[in-house]
């Protein structure tokens, strides 16, 4: 077997013997994941105002982008924040329709007679092309629900009592962005964004993109940041702190699985130089 | 088995399998990969038209146009009354239909209006853009590189904010092909910011190597979770 595909192989059984056999191990206390929950925590919204949610990401980013949507998304519905989930990424549609979904059947199964309806809870108002000019237009619209028209289904947001007076973009309190597309989330940094308001903005990245978004946290344009599924694992286990019945082992078996081939990339890299190293010594040493 | 199941079955099970085929490009390339390749592309780039139809030019443009997403109630009143304004959106339409002509040769002279509109918009968004996402960053650069705290200083801000300082300067200082000539203070110290340009690139390649195991780890948790129960049930053990 060719030594590339020895390295497949190891990297495959490090990844896999912890989802296999569901091991988790307590995730790093990330300090940029708690300030983002102290951020959403503190975001207070009135009757009408909204928390809008752009999931920006397709299947090649899920990895890291979907457990990121679900937590923030969960944190919101624990806090009865009307959302609006929206997306500039045609591949994002799928996500959604499923994220809000499967987290309001989780919240309503941890916390029986309770319960986070579509059209109460959140609203779907689907795929919008255009971009900048699409988020320009929306923040100079007098009316966002009327803007925003009709959700995935056909209905207008109007006809949702949560959704139908959300006024301008001043009803829009906070805005998360999850996405690993760099532009795209320019486009909300750029735009979302008028004179005299701007809303707090957090934002979900992939691993590849950390070393910019932190720039903008640095510069005070980002108001929370979740690092990866790293940054998702910590902030689920604050979430848990504070809701003890959240389940998040899937997530931590993630970030364990994560850290095993992390583990494998630093062995081989040492084998890869060590073994050389060895031989020549051994070389020299039959003269 | 409901068909919403059965179909969330068949989807898991193709799934695995694009899975399984994109991954056998390890072993070697193959048929098997190379038509999984060919179906994602084209499933992303059908994807696009579709959802721009159905999620906005149909419901948001040419609904309204034609007065059709106005709700009749049982007592004959009407959800909104219909507005011919909606009509002017043809105008836009045409104009953007004019790119097509970009086909003609005696008329693609057509096209170039519609490029120089496209153009002129996209600048002048990219200006107002950068203004808005720069400037907060150029203020944000300027930190102080002594800190106090309550009459102390504090060691920890202080000394981030002087890495942060010295390698921002030494990094624009690399960046300078003007001026400077070798063996002025300039050219001495511009070599300094290659190092920090290499901390900066390994930085990246790092977190990168982090995004593309993550995605591993998801494939496998799929592969050994969703898609290993579909297997079951499609063969009848589950």
């Amino acid at each position: 077997m060719e030594g590339r595909r020895i390295i497949y192989l190891l990297m495959i059984l490090a990844v896999a013997v912890p989802v296999l056999f569901g091991v988790s191990q307590q995730p790093s206390r990330l300090v940029s994941a708690e300030r983002m929950y102290d951020v959403v925590e503190g975001v207070s919204v009135r009757p009408g105002e909204v928390a809008m949610v752009w999931f920006d990401f397709g299947p090649g980013s899920i990895a890291e982008n979907e457990p990121q949507a679900t937590v923030l998304i969960e944190h919101l519905f624990r806090r009865r924040i009307p959302v609006v989930v929206i997306s500039q990424y045609q591949q994002a549609e799928a996500f959604l329709r499923r994220i809000p979904e499967e987290v309001a059947a989780r919240l309503e199964r941890e916390n029986p007679g309770q319960t986070w309806r579509y059209g109460e809870a959140w609203v779907n108002a689907g795929y919008k092309p255009g971009a900048a000019i699409y988020i320009q237009a929306m923040v100079n619209t007098p009316d966002v629900s009327k803007f925003l028209g009709r959700d995935v289904s056909g209905m207008p947001l109007t006809s949702y009592p949560a959704f139908s007076s959300i006024g301008g973009i001043e009803g829009v309190k906070m805005v998360g962005e999850v996405t690993s597309l760099v532009g795209v989330f320019d486009n909300i940094i750029q735009f979302f964004q008028k004179s005299g308001y701007r809303p707090t903005v957090v934002h979900g990245c992939t691993s590849i993109t950390i070393p910019e978004a932190y720039i903008f946290l640095d510069s005070g344009q980002l108001n929370g940041l979740l690092e990866g599924i790293a940054g998702a694992a910590w902030y689920s286990e604050v979430l848990k702190k504070h809701f003890p019945k959240s389940d998040n082992q899937r997530l931590l078996v993630t970030n364990t699985a994560l850290s095993m081939a992390h583990l494998m990339i630093i062995l081989l890299i040492i084998a890869g130089n060590v073994a050389p190293l060895i031989g020549r010594v051994l070389r020299r040493m039959r003269g | 088995m409901d068909s919403v199941s059965t179909w969330s079955l068949v989807s898991t099970f193709i799934g695995g399998l694009g899975t399984l085929a994109i991954f056998s490009f390890l072993i070697k390339e193959n048929r098997f990969y190379r038509f999984f390749e060919h179906l994602f592309i084209g499933v992303a780039a059908g994807l696009g038209p579709l959802l721009t139809v159905r999620d906005f030019l149909w419901p948001q443009i040419i609904e309204p146009m034609r007065g059709s997403n106005i709700v009749v109630y049982p007592d004959g009143t009407l959800s909104e009354a219909y507005q011919p304004l909606y009509l002017l959106y043809i105008v836009p339409m045409i104009f953007g239909c004019l790119y097509y002509f970009i086909y003609s040769r005696r008329h693609s002279w057509l096209a170039t209006v519609v490029i120089g509109f496209s153009l002129g918009a996209s600048g002048a968004l990219a200006i107002r853009g950068f203004f808005a996402e720069v400037i907060p960053q150029l203020a944000g650069s300027f930190k102080p590189l002594v800190v106090m705290n309550a009459g102390e200083i504090a060691w920890g801000p202080s000394i981030n904010n002087s890495i942060f300082v010295v390698t921002l300067l030494l990094v624009l200082n690399y960046f300078f092909f003007t001026f400077g000539k070798e063996g002025s203070l300039q050219g001495r110290v511009a070599p300094w910011g290659r190092p920090l340009l290499m901390v900066c690139f390994g930085a990246f390649f790092g977190s990168t190597v982090m995004a593309r195991l993550t995605l591993l780890v998801e494939r496998v948790q799929f592969l050994m979770g969703d898609w290993f129960s579909a297997v079951r049930s499609v063969v009848g053990l589950g």
